[in-house]
This record gives C-alpha cells, sequence and structure tokens, in this order.
C-alpha cells in the first residue's frame, strides 16, 4: 500500500495552524514538502481529529485542511483497532494511550510509514518492534 | 454509507490495459484506476498547496529546511 507520512495531533494542529508561522508549522511544511518529494501519502488517523476538534471555532481551519490538500483521514476498522490493542499490550501500555495507538496502528496498514509527531517519546515504546514505522520530531 | 460510483468512458492506451488487466485481472481494473486516481490527485493537490502557502507566507526559511533536512535522513 506504498508509503505514507501519519500526522498525530500536534502535526495536523501545527498545519492548521500554519499562518501563525511557528516553529512547528513551519517545520511542518518543510516534512510535508520532502513527503511529496518522496510521493508519500499524507495520512491523518481519524481518532487525532478527537484530539484536535473540541468543538471550538479553530475546527474549521482542520476541516479546511482536510478538504483538497492532499490528505486522507483513515478511519477506524476493527483491524487497526485491535492492533493498537495489542500494540497497547505488547508495551504494557494502558487505555490513556489509546489514540497513540490508533496512530501507529494505522502506520501499521502501510509498507512502511513516518509518523510527525510533537512527542516521539509516547510513540517510541508502541512502535519499538517495528522497523517499517519511523519516528519525526516536529 | 459508500460513495456512489460512476462509469467513465475514458481512452487509455491499448497496451498499458492490457498491462494492467494481466496484473489486476478481468474485475480488478475498478479498483486500479480508482487507487491510481486518487493517488494522483492528492499528488497534485498536495503540490497546489504546499506552493499556496510559499506564495501567501514566503518559502520556509533555508536553516529550518536544512535542519528539517538532517533530522528526515536520521529518522
Amino acid at each position: 500500500m506504498g508509503e505514507a507520512l501519519v500526522l498525530d495531533s500536534e502535526a495536523l494542529s501545527a498545519l492548521a495552524n500554519v499562518r501563525e508561522r511557528g516553529a512547528h508549522s513551519l517545520r511542518a511544511r518543510a516534512v510535508l514538502g520532502l513527503a511529496r518529494a518522496e510521493k508519500m501519502r499524507v495520512v491523518i488517523p481519524s481518532p487525532v481529529l478527537s484530539e484536535v476538534c473540541r468543538g471550538l471555532a479553530r475546527d474549521a481551519a482542520v476541516l479546511r485542511l482536510l478538504t483538497g490538500h492532499g490528505m486522507r483521514v483513515v478511519a477506524l476498522d476493527a483491524t487497526i483497532s485491535r492492533r493498537a490493542g495489542a500494540l497497547l499490550e505488547r508495551a504494557k501500555l494502558g487505555s490513556a494511550h489509546a489514540i497513540d495507538a490508533f496512530v501507529v496502528a494505522t502506520a501499521l496498514q502501510f509498507e512502511s510509514a513516518t509518523v510527525a509527531t510533537g512527542d516521539p517519546k509516547d510513540l517510541r515504546r508502541l512502535a519499538a518492534s517495528f522497523p517499517q514505522v519511523r519516528l519525526f520530531a516536529l | 454509507m459508500a460513495d456512489p460510483v460512476e462509469k467513465l468512458s475514458i481512452s487509455v492506451p491499448a497496451s498499458l490495459v492490457r498491462s494492467v488487466r494481466k496484473r489486476v485481472g478481468p474485475r480488478g481494473m475498478s479498483g486500479f484506476v480508482t487507487h491510481a486516481m486518487a493517488l494522483a490527485l492528492e499528488q497534485e493537490e498536495l503540490g497546489t498547496y504546499l506552493e499556496a502557502l510559499d506564495a501567501e507566507l514566503g518559502p520556509v526559511p533555508p536553516a529550518t529546511l536544512r535542519a528539517v533536512k538532517r533530522a528526515w535522513a536520521k529518522r
């Protein structure tokens, strides 16, 4: 299924607020450019939206970004959900880390993937035994 | 809530059609073309988006670009 750039909530927020020109936003733009050059698909696991969209006016910027900008939301299905459970179990982490686990499980749907994240520490434990999933700290 | 489908009539080089059919089988053509169209569209849209950001906000500063490229290579 090719190679993917997977955005976590910080990466998605950085792009939604790109006009504020924060350091994360600039780095996120640069990462998108590299992903494009490598013909990676840009993917947002649907649970990331539950971290970013909290019913505030800022949601509009996120929703705009998700339409017509070459990014695709990957919805949870039974395969991804069960795999996330297995990842939590293997890393001895509880459900508080469920969204991180969904992100890594979504990355595992692709032949290889890079997760652009604000916090690689949390994801590292979950992705530890999967060399095809790489992490990029924003 | 599946997206409704639309039948397309498009012209594609016959040799390409033969090669794809050989690879995906007689029933795999629609799926193959759908996937190819989605990928191509995403690439186009992403390119347009990044160019629009460069035009509106100015390019990503060279120092940021260098740092990101270094970190990307080491990821």
